[in-house]
């Protein structure tokens, strides 16, 4: 075995939809990449589709994090060969019985995005290994200035110069030049960032969401913005009047998140954890988004954010997977972490699903 | 030689946070990973930058310590990424790598 390319995470995707017909679909999303590449996800679940809450995984975000791709493909892989064979899953010193893969597969909707930058991805593998973000030029004044960080650029916070007090240190820049965390010239800019989007509106039963990234071995949930608070309603990322706050440590203000859904986030990121460590005993360590730095226009804020901002929207538990200790690992060990973090992700899909 | 043409993958501690805090609203170096924090209240994180904005990382309060040439095992590991399709139409199916057991 080794890394994926590009061309071999398309293929494996939709390789999985053709083999496994009655258990899952292939989904072409509306926007092809910058640089032309189509980009798949599949749908698996045995329920007919949109019968059951979802769980949105993405993963090959930012180019230069490899491992993620495989572990969203290798996930995919095994619950349905499990499924259609009736077996469990063996991770390490963590099994799953078969009961428990019929639970998942038979009580949610998975969707899988394995790779939603190809063309960073393909540029990180053959040309500049740590290259992050997307391949667009069109922001660009040289070939410096090519891309944007996809995890930046959804609409959550945005306006970071405006949201944010002066020294918040947040991590993103309006710099096109900058080299890693340019977040665009607006929300939802880059076609990567509109097919999550698309994704999370495809699926209105969506209620779990998770973004593979690396790395430090953290389960992050939300806020990313600032310190989470369950007692001051008013303090959101909504209220204008918190402008030019947000973003220090130990201040006044805190992201609210009210205690009931503090406490879910936190269990199932908890679990997850459990569900890795059992693999080979590795502990990640489930915590708050915020550490350290802010952040704006992630992912992970966006999609819990959405049912806010827009009543009509479900509640999207959300959350960011930060696996191993290195953006690369030579694929000996990152065979190893594979197991580590579906294994941890299987666990999350059962606690997902108890009442 | 562009400065992105060798980067190093290096281990910044500082003896508290607000320092390390301070260094990275200031220099914005590209970070990896997440802050670690140590028992004797020193914090650290890794960053990926080129020699010459790792020696400019040095202050009073603050270590740098290189850890590899990034680009070198850049390099390597894209050695180790897959050169045909193993998945195209008619090839193998893909396969995970949980074990199938049986209950």
């Amino acid at each position: 075995m080794s890394y994926l390319n590009t061309t071999e995470v398309d293929s494996a995707v939709v390789s999985l939809s053709t083999a496994y017909p009655s258990l899952c679909q292939l989904v072409t999303l509306l926007e092809p990449s910058v640089e032309g590449n189509t980009c798949h996800a599949l749908r698996i679940g045995a329920a007919p589709t949109g019968t059951r809450d979802c769980a949105v995984l993405i993963g090959g975000v930012h180019a230069r994090e490899w491992g993620s791709c495989e572990i969203l493909v290798h996930l995919a892989a095994d619950l349905l060969e499990a499924y259609h064979t009736g077996t469990g899953l063996g991770y390490g010193a963590t099994s799953f019985s078969s009961a428990q893969v019929r639970t998942v597969l038979e009580g949610m909707d998975l969707v899988v995005f394995p790779l939603v930058n190809p063309d960073g991805r393909h540029y990180s593998q053959t040309v500049d290994p740590m290259w992050r973000k997307n391949r667009n030029p069109a922001y660009s004044h040289g070939p410096s200035c090519v891309g944007v960080d996809i995890n930046r650029n959804y609409d959550f916070l945005f306006d970071f110069t405006t949201a944010f007090a002066p020294h918040s240190g947040v991590q993103v820049s309006e710099d096109a030049c900058d080299y890693q965390v340019f977040h665009g010239p607006a929300a939802f800019s880059e076609p990567e960032t509109r097919n999550v989007r698309r994704l999370l509106d495809s699926y209105p039963r969506t209620r779990w969401f998770v973004d593979v990234h690396s790395y430090s071995e953290d389960m992050l949930y939300v806020w990313g913005d600032d310190q989470d608070q369950s007692t001051d309603q008013t303090m959101t990322f909504r209220n204008p009047a918190f402008d030019g706050q947000r973003g220090l440590a130990a201040d006044r203000y805190g992201e609210f998140i009210a205690k009931d859904d503090f406490d879910t986030s936190v269990l199932l990121a908890q679990r997850f954890c459990q569900g890795l460590q059992g693999v080979r005993g590795t502990a990640y360590t489930p915590k708050a988004g915020y550490d350290l730095y802010p952040t704006s226009g992630t992912s992970d804020d966006y999609a819990y954010s959405r049912h806010l901002v827009d009543p009509s929207k479900g509640k999207v538990f959300a959350y960011t997977i930060e696996w191993g200790t290195e953006f690369q690992p030579p694929w000996s060990e990152m065979s190893e972490i594979i197991k580590e973090v579906d294994a941890g992700l299987v666990r999350f899909c059962l606690a997902a699903l108890q009442p | 030689m562009s400065d992105r043409d060798r980067i190093l993958r290096v281990r910044v501690t500082a003896t508290d946070p607000t320092v390390l805090h301070t260094l990275l609203r200031e220099k914005r170096p590209d970070v990896g990973g997440r802050p670690h924090r140590g028992a004797d209240r020193s914090i650290s994180i890794e960053a990926y930058v080129s020699p010459a904005e790792a020696e400019d990382l040095e202050r009073e309060g603050v270590t740098v310590q290189v850890i590899e040439d990034a680009t070198a095992t850049g390099r390597a590991r894209q050695a180790e990424v897959g050169r045909g399709n193993r998945y195209a139409v008619g090839e193998q199916i893909p396969r995970g790598l949980g074990l199938k057991v049986h209950d």
